[in-house]
């Protein structure tokens, strides 16, 4: 069997490679982003002028969205089931033969891209969004010019971009795994950029060790696939997975049992690597940490495109976790549980970034409980208004730090509505967006997502699912009203109300600045003279009103247009995308947009385990109730941070709340003390085992090699003994004989050519009458 | 006089390779660098003769334009480049050579002995051959230069061209040995 | 016709000849003279064989000789030159850099 299995695997591979189009240029999109990392990262020090780092960064970056664009145009021209193109550049390397399931394999793993429908909307995505950040980054770490990094700065960035395309443009497990750990690094490398602070060294390595977690799971679910099929390719994986499942048991390390156990088993683990990597419960505590790297960064890296890869990921993987339903409920739980728990930590925190960061982490889990839900498509799509949304917030987030003097706490903020209007107008739509108000692109996404998981319970109005379904609904409905609260809460502390950063603050609500601690760009005297920093003062620092600056140096002012355009794209994107996959329930009442662009776009490559019907079954009427639903609840979460932080100046509400439940608020600001956990449960164990260990080290081993050492001495002076005496006595005697001898020998060598060629003749004559006279 | 001409016709072979001999013996011994080239000039000509004696045409014909045409000019070039006035020549000869005479002539005799049966030995000359698929259409007895090239360049083609390679070797060789160094 | 005999008589003197020159000459120019004749007698006999044996691979090897002895002249030679560009001499037994 296994051999038959095996050809019929090559066959389906041979009839889907068929099938994709070869493109020539593929490559380029993601080795442009190389090309500029290398040219920027080895040349960019020498480099007089830093606008030159600029146009090779952006340049790199914007070429490959260009070409990224061409070739979607190109997809767009194939049919549904044919959108693939592919570019096989050479053999990256080929392990011989390998033992797997099917039996002896010889794999050989190539360094080919894939641009398909799913790809083809991530690559979109991230040359994209990159481009809008790094454009922002060249305003934003204007400071960075004048003292040598921003060149590293622009290369990590470009590093990145490469290292995430050829995540999403793979064509295979393993150039996906390659890509995942090269994010992984230019993560670490770009948290950790002002690596003179403490606090963002360990917070990179904080990043870096727990994706190293969800990197062992990822690996060994990989190593599992492959021991499955005997391929990491995705064509073939799609091609043969059919037939795999359909197995009556399959037998691997001496363990037997049915495919959809190890299917599951593949699943989790694939999860694990997910959770590390897309910052889910308990793998997220390096995410809200990771925000001391600079806001670009965050916007990037931490909320549009890493973080997704954990998404695209099993989006990828659909194939084995529609097989896998033990799997998809783990997704599931986990997602809802991320979902609402992020979101209530994010209720208490000041820190601008940080209600960003949880926010991002607790959005993260409402994908996944769409993907646990088996809605790959709405999961997806939700990455990708999140993307908008997000990255719209963090680079406004940005902007207004920037204009604050690097605040981040949203206490000594406010009132930056009149100062900034146009990042004030992105976000505040973009809040709109993530908050679920219908028509903005959040609404859909997380709606879709939401009547998801509740179809999974409801079954068509039996009301026979899976509990679990229902209480990730009600989490994730919990989740989405935390969500709305903490966002309003946070535009109205930062753009309403009185500014209260210049030193005016009627109501005592600052707190002392930590500016110096976070992302200051290592920079020490924000409130000093005027004149000390040109190019801070070029994009941040633009004087306000002449009062303000006889008092307190400058007031915020709006950032330059390198910064607030690409929010501004971003949050119009978050505004509109939405229509991207206009459902197909309220497209019957308002027939404006074609249904489910999105959704019938990735169709093709989701794998369905029985031919699909597109029956024209009426949406139940509680799909609309649930909307409408959504949508009030959101407003009440509005009109509850309106009323707490707006409303009322003073926030007495908020504080009357904090003071009546102290532990509560306690425990919501510190997180829920999961960091301290991980300190006490697991991080002081090892530290504390580590230090037996050393002890150990120290008494025994160390005690070992040094008896070990002082035995060696009293044999080495021994030795030294005899070598001294016996030894050289006996080399000295031989260079006497050969002294002595050599004397002897020595006048013949005249050096004259031709008594060695006398010497020669006659030896030549000694040896030819002894060879023909004996 | 026919008698005669058919005489030195058949000993043609021993007239030149006396001639060469004499040649050779006047090289050896001549004060006068230009004395011996002219006596090996004259040697190598005789060899010639004696290669058209032995019906090699080719090869005396190649010999005379190797040896007299390239060989003994270059020679001669040098001598001249070569100022031998210059230096003054403390003796032609070496202090060994006495001993190198009598260890040569002992050794030439020897092996004359060791050998005498093969030099002395009667034996009669065959006809050239090659294989029959080079010899076609070949009257290989009379046309000795396309019987050469057949089986040079039909069974020794690699030696030739690696000769060739090596000529370029030496070529390049004797250019960077000959050069003025320049400081 | 020409016997073996006196072609292996010829060429053996000749090389006799060639050898005492290359031995007791001290002028380089002669030495390198010299060679060439015990190599041409070396020519003279596998021409005598070739003929005797009635092959034609003697003829063939003789030019390649030939060939060979031509790029030694001009080695040889370059180094006369070179020596005597150094040394203002082309007596061999000046040069005796390898005394011991």
């Amino acid at each position: 069997m296994t051999t038959i299995m095996t050809a019929d695997m090559t066959q389906m591979h041979a009839a889907v490679t068929a099938a994709s189009q070869p493109a020539s240029y593929l490559w380029l999109i993601p080795f442009l982003p190389l090309f500029g990392f290398l040219l920027n990262g080895l040349t960019g020090r020498k480099l007089k002028s830093t606008k030159i780092v600029d146009a090779i960064a952006l340049g790199s970056v914007g070429i490959s969205f260009l070409l990224t664009l061409y070739y979607f145009v190109q997809l767009l021209g194939l049919p549904a089931e044919g959108r693939s193109l592919h570019q096989s550049l050479w053999i990256w390397f080929d392990i011989g033969g390998a033992q797997v399931l099917g039996g002896l394999t010889t794999a050989k793993f190539e360094w080919a891209y894939k641009f398909d429908a799913l790809s083809a909307a991530m690559a979109l995505l991230v040359t994209g969004a990159s481009f809008l950040i790094h454009l922002f980054s060249t305003g934003y770490m204007a400071e960075e010019r004048n003292d040598g990094r921003y060149y590293r700065f622009m290369a990590y960035l470009n590093l990145f971009v490469f290292s995430m395309l050829n995540l999403v443009l793979g064509a295979n497990i393993l150039m996906m795994f390659l890509g995942w750990e090269g994010v992984g690094l230019c993560s670490y490398l770009l948290i950790g950029f002002y690596f003179e602070k403490e606090f963002a060294a360990v917070a990179g390595k904080k990043a870096f060790v727990t994706n190293r977690i969800g990197d062992f799971g990822f690996m060994i679910g990989f190593f599992l696939i492959f021991q499955v099929f005997g391929s990491l390719d995705y064509d073939t994986l799609m091609g043969s997975v059919r037939e795999v499942a359909n197995m009556p048991h399959i037998t691997l390390y001496g363990h037997t049992a049915s495919p959809t156990w190890w299917f599951n088993l593949i699943g989790c683990c694939l999860f694990v690597g997910a959770m590390g990597k897309s910052a889910q419960i308990p793998l997220y505590v390096w995410l809200p940490d990771a925000m001391a790297g600079p806001t670009p960064v965050s916007a990037l890296i931490h909320a549009a495109t890493m973080v997704t890869s954990g998404l695209y990921m099993i989006a990828r993987m659909n194939f084995i976790y529609v097989n896998a339903p033990m799997a998809l409920a783990v997704v599931l739980a986990f997602g809802s549980l991320t979902a609402f728990v992020a979101a209530t930590m994010g209720l208490a925190q000041y820190d601008i970034k940080k209600v960003l960061a949880y926010s991002t982490v607790s959005q993260l889990g409402f994908m996944f409980m769409g993907m646990g839900a088996g809605a790959f498509g709405a999961g997806m799509f939700h990455v990708f208004t999140h993307a908008f949304f997000k990255a719209s917030l963090f680079l406004g987030s940005g902007a207004v730090i920037a204009a604050c003097h690097h605040e981040q706490d949203m206490r000594n903020m406010g009132g930056l509505r009149k100062y900034m209007p146009i990042t004030f107008a992105s976000m505040g739509f973009a809040t709109l967006a993530i908050n679920g108000i219908a028509p903005f692109s959040g609404f859909f996404s997380k709606d879709e997502i939401l009547w998801k998981v509740f179809e999974g319970w409801y079954q068509h109005g039996h009301y026979t699912g899976p509990t679990l379904n229902l209480v990730a609904w009600i989490l994730g409905m919990l989740g989405a009203f935390c969500t709305a609260f903490y966002m309003t809460r946070l535009i109205a502390m930062t753009f309403f109300g009185e500014y209260r950063g210049a030193g005016h603050d009627p109501h005592g609500l600052t707190v002392p600045s930590e500016a110096h601690g976070h992302d200051d760009h290592g920079h020490q005297d924000d409130h000093g003279p005027a004149d000390h920093d040109q190019a801070h003062a070029q994009t941040a620092h633009a004087p306000a009103a002449p009062d303000d600056h006889a008092s307190h140096g400058h007031g915020p002012a709006e950032v330059s247009w390198r910064m607030w355009l690409p929010v501004a794209i971003l949050a119009g994107l978050a505004v509109v995308g939405g229509f991207l996959n206009y459902p197909e329930s309220l497209h019957r009442i308002f027939p404006i947009v074609p249904a489910d662009l999105f959704g019938k776009w990735i169709e093709p490559l989701l794998y369905q385990v029985a031919p699909v019907h597109h029956g024209e079954h009426t949406p139940p009427l509680i799909e609309y109730g649930l909307m409408i639903f959504a949508n009030i609840w959101a407003g009440a979460a509005i009109f509850l941070a309106w009323w707490i932080y707006k409303v009322d100046p003073t926030w007495s509400r908020a504080k009357a709340f904090v003071a009546r439940f102290p532990n509560l608020f306690r425990w919501v600001n510190a997180k829920y003390y999961v960091d301290e956990f991980y300190e006490a449960a697991l991080i002081a164990p090892i530290k504390r085992f580590s230090a037996q260990l050393w002890s150990f080290d120290t008494w025994v081993v160390d005690g070992m090699v040094n008896g070990a050492a002082r035995v060696t001495l009293i044999w080495a002076a021994l030795m030294n003994w005899v070598d001294e005496y016996l030894v050289d006595g006996a080399v000295d005697l031989v260079e006497y004989i050969v002294q002595e001898t050599s004397t002897v020998f020595r006048s013949l060598q005249t050096g004259r050519v031709q008594h060695y060629a006398f010497v020669m003749f006659i030896g030549f004559l000694v040896f030819a009458f002894w060879k023909f006279l004996a | 006089m026919e008698h005669l001409l058919e005489t030195i016709g058949r000993n043609m072979f021993a007239i030149f390779g006396v001639m060469a001999l004499g040649a050779a013996a006047f090289m050896v011994a001549s004060k006068s660098a230009v004395h011996s080239v002219l006596g090996f000039l004259f040697a190598m000509l005789c060899i010639a003769g004696c290669f058209l004696a032995l019906e090699a045409e080719f090869l005396g014909m190649a010999q005379i334009l190797v040896y007299a045409g390239g060989i003994v000019v270059l020679f001669l070039f040098v001598v001249m480049l070569v100022e031998m006035t210059k230096f003054k020549e403390k003796a032609v000869f070496q202090l060994q050579s006495r001993y190198a005479v009598a260890a040569v002539l002992i050794g030439a005799a020897a092996f004359a002995g060791v050998f005498r049966k093969v030099i002395f030995g009667a034996t009669s000359p065959e006809a050239l051959v090659l294989r029959p698929e080079l010899a076609k259409g070949l009257d290989v007895a009379r046309q000795n230069a396309q019987a050469v090239s057949r089986g040079l360049f039909a069974d020794y083609l690699l030696p030739f061209e690696i000769l060739s390679v090596i000529l370029l070797v030496a070529l390049v060789g004797a250019v960077v040995l000959a050069k003025t160094e320049r400081v | 016709m020409v016997s073996l005999n006196a072609v292996l008589l010829i060429s053996f003197l000749l090389f006799s000849i060639g050898i005492i020159g290359v031995l007791i000459r001290r002028n380089a120019l002669v030495i390198l003279m010299c060679v060439e004749l015990m190599l041409n007698a070396a020519n003279l006999n596998f021409i005598a064989f070739a003929r005797h044996s009635g092959s034609v691979s003697g003829q063939a090897f003789a030019l390649l000789v030939m060939g060979f002895a031509a790029a030694e002249v001009a080695v040889g030679l370059a180094l006369v030159v070179a020596l005597y560009r150094k040394r203002d001499t082309v007596q061999v037994d000046d040069i005796n850099l390898l005394k011991g």
